[in-house]
């Protein structure tokens, strides 16, 4: 069942302050700047925490919309969706609401590699998000355009060190105060819209562009690095124009399977769901790209675009003489409107209709909204901590394109850990990281703050080491029982929920593991079965030919009560031995991870003996801990022993110093070797 | 690229220095990544520990859990161990062949009371190559038996709290130069032959992770064809087989060529061809007074007081115009680059008569032979050069006596000899500042040593070997598993060509396909 029953959205519509002038109070513990799948993310995971939130956002219409493509999840992604779900964030819950097409690509390549996706209803979803926003305690949603960010001067014994104290918007009202300030402001950071040959400022069409105060601010006043990168978006096609018998059908899952580990089903029924269809570029695309190069500035630019996305002009001019696929998609269950995914195109709106008219299935289709493309200014990612906080900016955080990501996911598992991470900053409490041996999310934020990024950021399972450990299928067992002991941004709710689920498999394994049978008892017990050398229910499920449905039937008595985990204990089964192997590896990263390494050390003139590469390396990155530092190019293991040899004299020597004059600041000088969380400095 | 002998080493350091902090000592926990499914992840490592060189005994040792196991069927005691600390002479065999490699003294060394506070076994050898090679190949094929990295030994005798802090400073120093005495050989051996085979099966295998990993994360979006997957089984299947046959060569391809490394070095007709003709006593290289002469390496095997050396003599280092002349010239830096110890001879009538200029030139000229410094601002380690100046016979004695004792004066050009090829002038002298050099690093049992690359290579080769086979076994029922056994693999051979990073996995899978999602 769906847990969430969704409320009538008037009734919540009120509770918004339409105007900043009309908001009741001018200060917060927390601000979000930005309402998009990082904004929304943040501010609904820093009121769980427990702070005091106030979401700015332009239009309080577009909170939760779905600027790209109408889907959720895939390979890569959809581990970053149940993870965010596993943490208690929306963007799981809001799929299974607006999904109107499910399906779990990867099917057959291993549960570790299956990847969760859905199309999704544009309003459905927008509706959702708007509706489980407004319900939220502490947080409230004001309409508003971000003038400034409001920071102190430089600490004068610390140049460049600065700290947020809040933001100004653009309606002359007086600033709102707050002890930290996210910035999840996507594309809109000195954005610019292209198509064909015209360039306007704005980060998404049909919006104004964002203030460039903030711009400035980031640049001069708090001295970031920030570089620029593109993406593009696809024209939408009349669904009616498009001869969709020429295409080919492609059908969901049925039944579909939700992302929240909180619901059994989804809201659409398995037989209301559409289908999607799929179709293939031909030569006559190919010719149209090569006569309008030179109408088309986007693709002359040489801001970095992803290469996993790339325009329809990029896969062409890369990869010519090749057919490419175009799927169209459903946009909503109400939509006349349909998405081609794989023709983000940014030529002008003639010769966008002149190209998809090459494509058979669309040889009549009408353009509803041109394909567009935009720039826009990221923020160097290794400016962050992990806790993606600014290192010189106390208090300011960025979370998603802002960092150089790309993906709804990608933002949401940021803006979710920026806003619990916001929100402890605000209330004094320590800072949290998030392992890259425990979640994708860790691996996501471990590459961009130790190893930043070059074009826009996608997270694949490729990236992460421990790929067969961090599966869908266990995102709860991971991160919900943390996110709810250490974290707090888990309700009581779903802590029990994952509980429960845990002590169940636990005794289920045990159960599987005391089956202890000879070969020829369970040969009589499953007699369809060869087993050779089997020793217990454990390893007898492992065979790709045993189910937990056929054990269960063979032993009803110690095994019926666990049927309702009879796919997660098959998993579980299967990748045991790996995940065991893989668990000490585990153990020495979460090690390295542990030994943060103070952010204020100055590694050029570090009196110990390191390599000039080294120290530029290392000056340039300011790893958080001995773990990012290892996993740098260039720097060598003498390097490092050095380096923690010297961390582990000045820790001796700052304790030292601090029994003889104790101060409040002791605790925290005293982790400095050995604290799991950052330190801030 | 630099291959990455030293992965992980330093995390084992790492380790070790945070335990001093107080906590008792735990069971050591180094890496075992990349150890594949099957192999026990026990943690027991063996090195040669004796020097090599001409020696009558050679030392091996193990340590760690499966020391026991390891002394058993080696030296044949199935019923029971010897008492500790007692030598016993036993026919030493190889646990797979049964066949017998030498008849030595094995010393049973029960925790706590060894060198590292584990379990330990030495072996006592005769200290022929082709004996230690032996040895440390019937090691490496007991499971749950790996090399030992650089510096292990003495971390895990800290860790057993069997050394004082005061060693444990200077383990970084340590695992600097043992990783430094690691690379050179790893160059030595990487530029060779094998290098090559190894490069390829790790070009090949990168393909290989790169084709299944865009066929796991792009395929359900992308056109990547099946037909990816079955080039992989082929690719897979050849390597397998390839690293088979490989292992099972008793040949092994080339001759890896033992003894310290020592090259000669310097500015042309600076008498290089001289000193080599000198020290080989027979003209062994052409030597003319044109500039330019030698333009290839020669080399020769020489027996400096007992020591094994191989010396070369390279081109002299010039900008030229002549293409032989400049590859010379690129081969003689990269001899020095890999070399245990560089002979750096200069023309001593070229040095200008004042001593502070003598002393900036000569200082600048090693700057210029010298490959460039990890840490440039500590001098040139003293241990890996050595200065000559040649042609005495042509500089005024009392020119001579006053260039001599000025320079002593100078730190950062010591040590330094004086002499003439020409009339063996100091030649004496020469031999034995070279004769103590070349001991001092043959003491080191990394440098010079083959054997112990060579079991190396063939343990990293193993796990490679048998992470393939994981591929095979889950090909069909779970690709992530599969994709898990390439990765394994890859990581395995890393060790030996180099790590290979996420990234440049994903930089194969864009140039191979056109994703787009």
């Amino acid at each position: 069942m769906l847990t969430k029953k969704l409320p009538p959205l008037r009734s919540f519509l009120v509770q918004v302050s339409r105007h900043a002038s009309h908001i009741a109070r001018q200060q917060y513990d927390v601000i979000v700047v930005g309402g998009g799948h990082a904004g929304t993310e943040a501010a609904a995971a820093a009121a769980r925490v427990g702070a005091e939130t106030l979401l700015v956002t332009q239009k309080i219409h577009t909170i939760g919309a779905l600027s790209c493509n109408p889907s959720l999840g895939g390979v890569g992604k959809g581990q970053l969706v149940k993870e965010v779900d596993a943490l208690d964030g929306l963007c799981g819950r809001a799929g299974d609401w607006a999904g109107i097409h499910f399906s779990i690509l990867n099917r057959r390549k291993g549960p570790a590699v299956w990847g969760p996706r859905a199309q999704l209803d544009r309003e459905r979803y927008r509706k959702f998000i708007q509706s489980e926003l407004l319900s939220t305690p502490r947080l409230t949603v004001v309409e508003g355009s971000v003038e400034d960010l409001l920071v102190t001067e430089p600490n004068p014994e610390e140049p460049g060190h600065h700290k947020v104290t809040g933001i100004r918007l653009e309606n002359g009202s007086d600033p709102i105060s707050a002890s930290s300030v996210i910035l999840t402001t996507g594309t809109f950071l000195t954005g610019s819209l292209f198509m064909g040959q015209t360039m306007s400022p704005g980060g998404r069409i049909g919006d104004a562009p964002s203030s460039a105060g903030l711009s400035r601010t980031m640049r001069e006043r708090l001295g970031l690095r920030i570089g620029r990168l593109r993406t593009g978006t696809p024209p939408r096609i009349v669904k009616d124009s498009v001869d969709l018998a020429q295409a080919h059908l492609h059908l969901p899952d049925s039944p579909p399977t939700p992302f929240s580990f909180l619901n059994t089903h989804t809201r659409c029924k398995p037989e209301e769901q559409l289908p999607c269809y799929l179709t293939y570029t031909t030569p006559g695309v190919e010719r149209v790209v090569q006569e309008s190069l030179h109408l088309n500035c986007h693709i002359q630019q040489d801001a970095k675009g992803p290469r996993y996305c790339p325009s329809i002009e990029s896969r062409v001019l890369r990869f010519p003489g090749r057919k490419h696929q175009v799927w169209l998609e459903p946009e909503g269950v109400t939509s006349d409107l349909l998405y081609p995914q794989g023709l983000s195109m940014t030529m002008p709106p003639d010769i966008q209709l002149r190209l998809i008219r090459e494509i058979p299935a669309m040889h009549r289709a009408e353009i509803h909204t041109p394909g567009y493309g935009v720039q826009y200014d990221f923020v160097c990612p290794t400016q962050l901590s992990p806790a993606l906080q600014v290192k010189s900016t106390q208090g300011l955080f960025l979370a998603g394109q802002i960092n150089g990501t790309t993906g709804y996911e990608e933002a949401a598992a940021q803006g979710l850990w920026a806003g619990v991470n916001a929100a402890r900053w605000a209330l004094s409490m320590p800072a949290v990281t998030l392992s890259r041996t425990e979640s994708y999310i860790g691996v996501l934020i471990d590459d961009l703050v130790s190893r930043g990024v070059t074009e826009p950021y996608r997270m694949f399972t490729s990236r992460a080491e421990f790929r067969t450990s961090l599966r869908p299928d266990n995102a709860d067992l991971r991160l919900t029982l943390k996110g709810f002991e250490e974290v707090g941004c888990v309700s009581s709710l779903r802590y029990q929920e994952a509980v429960r689920v845990r002590d169940s498999l636990h005794e289920a394994l045990a159960a599987l593991q005391s089956l202890v049978l000879s070969s020829p008892n369970w040969k009589k017990k499953l007699p369809d079965i060869h087993i050779c050398e089997a020793k217990n229910g454990m390893d007898v499920l492992q065979y790709s030919d045993v189910s937990f449905e056929m054990l269960a039937s063979a032993f009803p008595e110690c095994l019926s009560p666990y049927m309702e985990f009879s796919q997660r204990l098959k998993i579980e089964a299967v990748y045991k031995r790996h995940c065991d192997l893989q668990r000490k590896e585990i153990a020495r990263i979460q090690k390295e991870e542990n030994m943060s390494l103070p952010q204020d050390m100055d590694y050029i003139s570090l009196p110990v003996s390191l390599s000039n590469e080294a120290r530029e390396i290392l000056d340039r990155v300011r790893p958080s801990t001995l773990g990012a530092a290892t996993r740098l190019q260039g720097i060598t293991p003498a390097a490092i022993v050095h380096l923690l040899h010297y961390v582990r004299c000045i820790g001796q020597k700052e304790r030292q110093r601090h029994r003889s004059q104790p101060d409040q600041k002791e605790e925290r000088k005293e982790d400095l070797c050995a604290s799991s969380a950052s330190l801030p400095q | 690229m630099l291959p990455s002998v030293y992965h992980g080493i330093w995390r084992a350091a790492v380790h070790t220095l945070r335990t001093s902090r107080g906590t008792p000592p735990r069971r050591f926990l180094s890496s075992c990544d990349g150890l594949p499914v099957g192999l026990a992840d026990a943690e027991t490592i063996f090195a040669l520990s004796s020097g090599h060189g001409r020696c009558g005994v050679a030392v091996v040792r193990a340590s760690g859990p499966a020391s026991a196991t390891v002394l058993r069927c080696m030296a044949g005691l199935t019923r029971s161990l010897p008492p500790p600390r007692t030598a016993l002479l036993r026919s030493i065999t190889d646990p797979q062949s049964k066949e017998v490699l030498d008849r030595g003294l094995v010393l049973w060394f029960p925790a706590p009371h060894s060198f590292t506070g584990e379990d330990c076994v030495e072996f006592h050898i005769h200290g022929g190559p082709a004996v230690i090679t032996a040895v440390l190949q019937a090691l490496g094929s007991v499971p749950g038996m790996r090399p030992a990295e650089a510096g292990e030994f003495t971390r895990r005798a800290f860790q057993a709290g069997k050394l004082g802090l005061t060693e444990v400073e200077g383990l970084g120093d340590l695992i600097h130069a043992e990783t430094e005495a690691q690379r050179r050989q790893a160059l030595r051996q990487m530029s060779g032959e094998l290098g090559h085979l190894y490069q390829d099966w790790s070009y090949r295998l990168k393909r290989c992770l790169a084709h299944v990993e865009a066929f796991i994360d792009f395929s359900e979006d992308e056109l990547i064809e099946d037909g990816v997957l079955n080039q992989v089984d082929r690719s897979v299947c050849d390597l397998q087989a390839e690293i088979e046959r490989h292992l099972k060569d008793e040949r092994r391809g080339e001759r890896l060529r033992s003894g310290v490394h020592v090259v000669i070095a310097g500015a042309t007709n600076a008498g290089k061809s001289s000193l080599l003709n000198t020290l080989c006593q027979r003209p062994a290289a052409i030597v003319s007074p044109i500039a330019g002469t030698t333009r290839d390496v020669v080399e020769t095997a020489l027996d400096i007081g007992g020591f094994p050396v191989l010396l070369s003599d390279t081109a002299g280092l010039r900008e030229s115009p002549d293409l032989v002349e400049r590859e010379g010239v690129r081969r003689a830096r990269e001899r020095v680059e890999q070399a245990d110890l560089t002979l750096v001879v200069v023309d001593c009538t070229n040095l200008p008569s004042d001593a502070q200029q003598a002393s900036a030139f000569l200082q600048e000229h090693l700057r210029s032979v010298l490959p460039s410094q990890e840490q440039p601002e500590t001098v040139f380690p003293a241990n890996r050069f050595l200065l000559v100046l040649n042609k005495t016979d042509l500089l005024p004695q009392e020119q001579k006596l006053k260039l001599d004792g000025e320079l002593r004066q100078v730190s950062g050009l010591s040590p330094f000899c004086l002499i003439s090829c020409h009339n063996n002038e100091g030649l004496q002298d020469f031999l034995t500042v070279l004769h103590s050099h070349v001991k001092t690093l043959c003491g080191d049992p990394l440098s010079g040593a083959p054997t112990l690359t060579q079991a190396r290579h063939r343990a990293h080769l193993q796990q490679c070997f048998a992470a393939l086979a994981q591929y095979q076994q889950y090909r069909d029922i779970d690709l992530a598993l599969a994709a898990e056994g390439v990765r394994l693999a890859l990581t395995s051979l890393g060790r030996i060509t180099g790590r290979v990073g996420a990234e440049e996995i994903l930089d194969i899978i864009f140039k191979d396909f056109c994703i787009g999602k």
